[in-house]
């Protein structure tokens, strides 16, 4: 066996030899100064130590060493450490030479390390192509299995907390860049395959572990409430966004005005729950409230849907659209009921039982922030829409709508009742997103009808598509990243909408199935796919440009 | 099991264990090479404004001007042994975005006070996050009533946010003012009232009509219009038989500078009179030779009569900011001096700023006095400014002239 | 009655602009089945382009000469949305042809989005409404009573003229039968030898040239123009185009003359309607499609899903 491995190097000697060369190079270079001035975060204008974005560097050297050795794989997952590191240390100079004015504030260092990562990536990208990793890992001792998945979730949750904590946009986009390619790495490693497959096997430990993580988080956050806050608010999303992923991913009805229903659950939610502004005067049970503005929403849905149902795909997108709009105006002109453009402000904290979820509590001598109740509120909500959703996708009305979805005339001539169904996907969209906007109108404590517009309908789209039509993963991942990251580019202020579309763009462009796509779906994308212009976007072909 | 395979193995056990190794990695363990030059301690003086989207002109003039007087504040050494940095977030016009951004300043304990933000409706969101983690709020815009006097403002005034202060002024004394130069200086009986339905416009028509028909005019009709919108011929078709003799117009100047060249095309040729959301260069540029003769009032006297104003614009071209100080920045220079006044008593012989120190600079806020850029800056009983000088502007070939400078009494 | 032609007159205006807008929309869904949102930023980036000549690029000399001035400021006006049109299409659709349906849709919003921020962030002054020349005398007649601008007659005039040139285009030339045919049936297009990418470029370029000279007149008209103004425009020739039957050129000159005169006519004769004109723009669409689910000019619903 030890004849094979050296077999192996031996076919690309020179290829490793040079990885292995840029691998030390870049660890001793991250040991080195990478800025001739002080003041740059990190205190890159010392040496000795591997402070600031050179952590980085770090890591993906000593990476790099152990990658150069892998037998099968390694190509890919060198060239991708490589390629990481490149944009690391590129990041960082770029940065530095923005703060230094110009290459001057570049110290030896960084160019070092510079050399280094070309030499990871060049050395990768010379070695000879091997097969992919693609076999099944062997089945592990359950104890041992738990807890690789428990490791994997802290690992998750850890790095959600230290990135978090990143202040500067120049070590926060090195940590994503990092994160990213370090992510490919192990997937090309098989470790993603490996760590999937565990979580489907053994899905209840998966629930309790994630849960458990879930409930972790506000715990990390030493009694600040920024992030809570944050993550509260996209745990609001996320339940939205869930409902649309049954209207659109499951479905495949295009809805362009779906947060109408999320307003209309904020609006019933405010005007129940005694606002200060309110001019219903009935204080009901917060519940009951929920339950209610999910109803009233699913209504709307119905009447909405009822007679718009039977249009094609299209023509339902711009009445919806339509829809939305016609809500907003509503809303912002009924002053009797809705309060006008000033909404209505004032909506109390939540109180269950004599708790009140407005106030900081101290749980296991951690004090929690008031919005840390709101978070776990919100963590009840998204378990209760993801049980409905995932409870849905595996029973025959969720296979009649991928019948649909697919081929409408089909699933009519099966038997399948296609308009029945539709309006069913829309008033349980609508319905869950009813409830979302009654628990965001006590998180915002106000609803005005700026809250309701076009743009964060295609927002809740855009999250759905990001993330990956069809799946909880795919709504959680969407409405994470299109909340936290521009919370992140708030440091690039008034260029934050910009970097956000160049990102909307470059995702589709990268990965159009989205970040976690349904299994299902990816493979009807492998299948299908013919050249044709129209071909594969589902779509018939249209009618002529001419009357 | 295959070589490939325990390599494989081996290398995801290595590289995991790294990742969180690297994720745990502290920054206190870098801190072992110092040598870096130690600097004072920091205070930071919080803005939130809108720094993207259509308002960002407004937003990026009060953040500048709130810079400005940061910097010449450390330039003074106005705090000793502190130095004031300043830390602007976006609210994007948005209330929840508002709320988003102050409850991360809250969270950043170096925050002794936020000055904005620029629409009352984010201020609505904006003051109860500040007033949960007791830092002091300074509005330089917002001008709607409920702010400082809760939503009885009419009968009975109660302070909603006990840690939220404002250099402008309200909309009713705007509006009263606007009103009364209407029947008593232009001798006009008979107007139309045109607004934008969002919390500024319609509040400030309110006030507007209420004063005029108190004085014995006429509001013939009130229309409404949606901002955004550039064709507004259909409206003013409808109003153009009413024969009013004045347009009141509750809004900003994008709409407003499309409205007063609109009307005049279609025939009306009655000038059209605004609150503060007009008077900005941009509109007499964008509307042109038909703004002539138009109104709109703004807050306090005319930067030209005022040594002070001068200074601060003079101060303001010399720190060379791409973008102009806009119609708020005087004010948010104000704003952010009266935060500014009050750290070196406040932050005393403190080593950090905790709960104690924010509840004194509260406290201290609500007593400042002294003479800003366009005034005396002093707080009332309910946090609104003491000074309720209001000018109002007409528009004589291509600038604004103040016609009038007085206070409303109500 | 005067009053009802003077709003009739206003609302004609007003959906000339929509009607040239909806064309654009129109066309490239009936080519690709792309809702292009980023169409009405287009229109913006056009009407800026038009500014650029108009302050930058013409001697003074020449500016105050409109027989020089408006040729110049159309035609450059039309090559830069054209240029951005392509380039749209070059980089972010082409790619995204075998897709997934919602991807070309997301990668337009996000097309939109990029646009109208590189315009704010980066055009002189472009945080802020910038002054048009305005060209065509800002002067008015009176008929009957009725007020008219001189340029609204400019705008309808220019708009109708090129819609019927259109038309003919799309009936009369090999290009437009091209394009007839890949609407139809791109497969069996291609297998017909024709080039399919060409005609993609060509709908794009044709859809963005008319975008850009209603962006022009829309500027010499307002005397304004800022980098938010495509957005709502889009939305409301997209409206248009639906409700006129989408994929259908007339449908969306109708759909766009329909639109105005609700609006116009929901503010003179409904009470608040000022503030709800838009709501009743939506109705009238609403009701159009469950009444005729193709729009109103639009074939009889295709029976495959």
């Amino acid at each position: 066996m030890r004849a094979r491995v050296r077999g192996r190097i031996r076919t690309g000697g020179r290829a490793t030899a040079l990885a292995l060369t840029g691998a030390v190079t870049l660890i001793l270079a991250a040991f080195s100064p990478w800025a001739t001035f002080a003041g740059f975060p990190g205190k890159m204008s010392l040496g000795g130590f591997a402070g600031g974005a050179r952590l980085f560097a770090l890591a993906l050297g000593v990476a790099a060493m152990v990658i150069v050795f892998d037998v099968r794989g390694r190509r890919q997952t060198g060239l991708s450490v490589g390629l990481g590191s490149l944009a690391v240390v590129g990041v960082n100079v770029v940065a530095i030479a923005g703060e230094g004015g110009a290459l001057g504030g570049v110290a030896w260092g960084a160019w070092l390390a510079l050399a280094g990562a070309g030499a990871i990536a060049a050395g990768a990208f010379l070695l000879p192509t091997d097969r992919p990793p693609g076999e099944e890992w062997r089945q592990l001792p359950a104890p041992i299995e738990a807890s690789a998945m428990a490791t994997g979730l802290l690992a998750v949750l850890g790095l959600v907390v230290w990135g978090l904590r990143i202040e500067e946009s120049s070590r926060f986009i090195s940590f994503l860049v990092f994160v990213g390619f370090a992510s490919v790495s192990l997937h090309h490693l098989g470790l993603f395959d490996w760590m999937s497959s565990l979580f489907t096997r053994r899905v209840r430990l998966a629930m309790v572990l994630t849960a458990a993580v879930a409930i972790a988080f506000p715990f990390t956050q030493e009694g600040n409430s920024y992030w809570i806050r944050v993550f509260a608010s996209i745990g609001v999303f996320a339940v939205a966004a869930i409902g649309l992923n049954v209207v659109v991913g499951l479905a495949g009805l295009l809805d362009l005005g779906y947060v109408a229903f999320f307003g209309v659950g904020a609006y019933v939610g405010a005007l129940f729950a005694d606002a200060t502004l309110t001019t219903v005067h009935v204080h009901l049970p917060f519940l009951l409230v929920i339950l209610l503005g999910g109803t009233i929403a699913a209504v709307f849905g119905l009447v909405i849907g009822a007679p718009t149902l039977r249009l094609r795909g299209d023509y339902l997108a711009i009445v919806t659209l339509g829809f939305g709009e016609i809500f907003r105006i509503t809303a912002n002109n009924w002053d009797g009921l809705t309060g006008g453009p000033n909404g209505i402000s004032g909506v109390p904290d939540l109180a269950i039982g004599s708790v009140n979820l407005g106030e900081a509590h101290t749980v296991f001598g951690v004090s929690l922030p008031g919005f840390a109740n709101y978070y776990f509120v919100e963590l009840l909500l998204l378990a209760a829409a993801i049980l409905v959703f995932t409870r849905l996708d595996d029973s025959r009305i969720g296979r009649a709508w991928v019948a649909i979805r697919e081929d409408e005339l089909a699933a009519a001539a099966s038997g399948v009742d296609t308009v029945r169904l539709k309006l069913m996907a829309f008033a349980i969209g609508a319905f869950l997103a009813g409830a979302a906007g009654t628990v965001n109108a006590h998180v915002t404590s106000q609803v005005s009808p700026d809250s309701y517009t076009f743009l964060e309908s295609i927002l809740l789209v855009a999250a759905v598509v990001l993330g990956g039509m069809g799946t909880v993963r795919g709504a959680l991942l969407g409405s994470a990243a299109l909340f936290i990251i521009p919370e992140k580019l708030r440091a690039f202020q008034d260029k934050r909408l910009l970097l956000f579309g160049i990102a909307l763009i470059l995702m589709m462009r990268l990965r159009p199935e989205g970040m976690a796509p349904s299994r299902r779906r990816q493979r009807e994308l492998r299948e299908e796919a013919p050249e044709g212009v129209a071909g594969a976007t589902g779509a018939p072909p249209g009618r002529p440009v001419a009357p | 099991m295959t070589a490939s395979k325990r390599f494989r193995r081996w290398g995801s056990v290595v590289l995991l264990p790294l990742l969180l190794a690297a994720g745990c990695g502290d920054d206190e363990e870098e801190t072992g090479g110092t040598g870096e030059e130690e600097s004072a301690k920091v205070v930071k003086i919080g803005v939130i404004a809108p720094l993207s989207g259509d308002l960002t002109a407004i937003g990026t003039g009060i953040k500048n001007s709130v810079d400005l007087a940061i910097k010449q504040a450390n330039e003074n050494n106005a705090v000793p042994g502190w130095r004031i940095e300043l830390a602007a977030e976006d609210d994007a016009a948005k209330p929840d975005v508002g709320a988003q951004a102050a409850a991360k300043l809250a969270s950043d304990r170096a925050v002794v006070g936020v000055v904005g933000t620029y629409n009352s409706s984010v201020a609505l969101q904006v003051a109860p996050v500040l007033q949960k983690a007791n830092v002091v709020q300074v509005s330089p815009a917002n001008t709607n009533d409920t702010l400082t006097r809760g939503e009885d403002f009419k009968t009975a005034p109660k302070r909603p946010f006990s840690n939220y202060f404002r250099t402008a002024t309200l909309d009713s004394l705007q509006g009263g003012f606007a009103a009364d130069y209407a029947w008593n200086d232009l001798k006009v009986a008979r107007v139309v009232i045109i607004h934008d339905k969002k919390a500024y416009g319609q509040g400030l028509s309110e006030s507007f009509g209420r004063q005029f028909q108190k004085n014995g005019g006429a509001v013939l009709t009130t229309e409404t219009i949606n901002t955004g919108d550039k064709d507004f011929n259909a409206v003013l078709s409808k109003i153009r038989s009413a024969g009013a003799q004045l347009i009141f117009y509750g809004g900003e100047y994008p709409e407003a500078s499309l409205l007063s060249r609109q009307a005049k095309n279609t025939g009306i040729k009655v000038p059209l009179m605004g609150g503060d959301g007009i008077v900005d260069p941009t509109y007499i540029k964008t509307a042109g030779a038909e703004a002539n003769g138009d109104y709109g009032t703004s807050i306090g006297a005319p930067p030209e009569s005022l040594e002070s104003a001068k200074t601060f614009i003079a101060d303001y071209k010399a720190a060379g900011y791409k973008d102009g100080h806009s119609a708020y920045g005087a004010l948010a220079y104000d704003a952010a001096n009266a935060i500014i006044r009050t750290l070196p008593t406040a932050l005393g012989s403190a080593e950090a700023v905790d709960e104690s120190v924010r509840k004194r600079i509260v406290e201290a806020v609500g007593k400042v006095s002294f003479d800003g850029t366009s005034g005396k800056v002093a707080f009332d009983e309910f946090g609104d400014a003491v000074a309720r000088t209001l000018t109002m502007y007409k528009v004589e070939s291509g600038s604004f002239k103040a016609v009038k400078t007085g206070e409303f009494e109500g | 009655m005067r009053q009802f032609v003077q709003q009739l007159v206003n609302g004609t205006v007003l959906g000339a602009t929509y009607g040239l807008i909806a064309l654009g929309y129109t066309m490239v869904y009936g080519i690709i089945q792309l809702i292009n949102f980023a169409h009405g930023e287009i229109f913006m980036v056009g009407a800026f382009g038009g500014l650029t000549v108009y302050r930058y690029w013409l001697p003074a000399s020449m500016a105050g000469n409109p027989w020089i001035a408006l040729p110049a400021v159309m035609i450059v006006a039309i090559a830069v949305a054209v240029g951005v049109a392509v380039a749209v299409e070059r980089l972010a659709y082409r790619p995204l042809r075998n897709a997934p349906r919602l991807a070309p849709l997301i990668t337009a919003i996000g097309v939109s989005i990029f646009l109208q921020e590189a315009v704010r962030l980066f055009y002189p002054g472009g945080k802020r409404q910038q002054p048009f020349p305005q060209l065509i005398s800002s002067g008015t007649f009176e008929v009957a009573g009725v007020t008219i601008a001189w340029i609204s007659v400019f705008v309808v005039v220019t708009a109708v003229s090129l819609m019927i040139a259109l038309q003919l285009f799309v009936k009369r030339t090999r290009m437009g039968k091209a394009m007839r045919a890949t609407s139809q049936d791109p497969e069996s297009a291609r297998l017909m030898g024709i080039n399919i990418d060409r005609v993609i470029v060509v709908t794009f370029v044709i859809g963005a040239a008319l975008a850009a000279v209603a962006g022009v007149m829309q500027g010499m008209r307002f005397a304004q123009i800022d980098f938010r103004i495509g957005f709502l425009a889009g939305l409301k020739a997209f409206t248009a185009a639906v409700l006129g039957g989408i994929g259908n050129i007339g449908g969306a000159v109708l759909g766009g003359f329909v639109l105005g005169i609700v609006e116009v006519m929901a503010t003179q004769y409904v009470p608040h309607g000022s503030s709800w004109k838009d709501v009743w723009a939506f109705v009238v669409l609403i009701v159009v499609l469950v009444a005729r689910p193709g729009g109103l000019l639009g074939e009889r619903v295709a029976t495959r899903a």
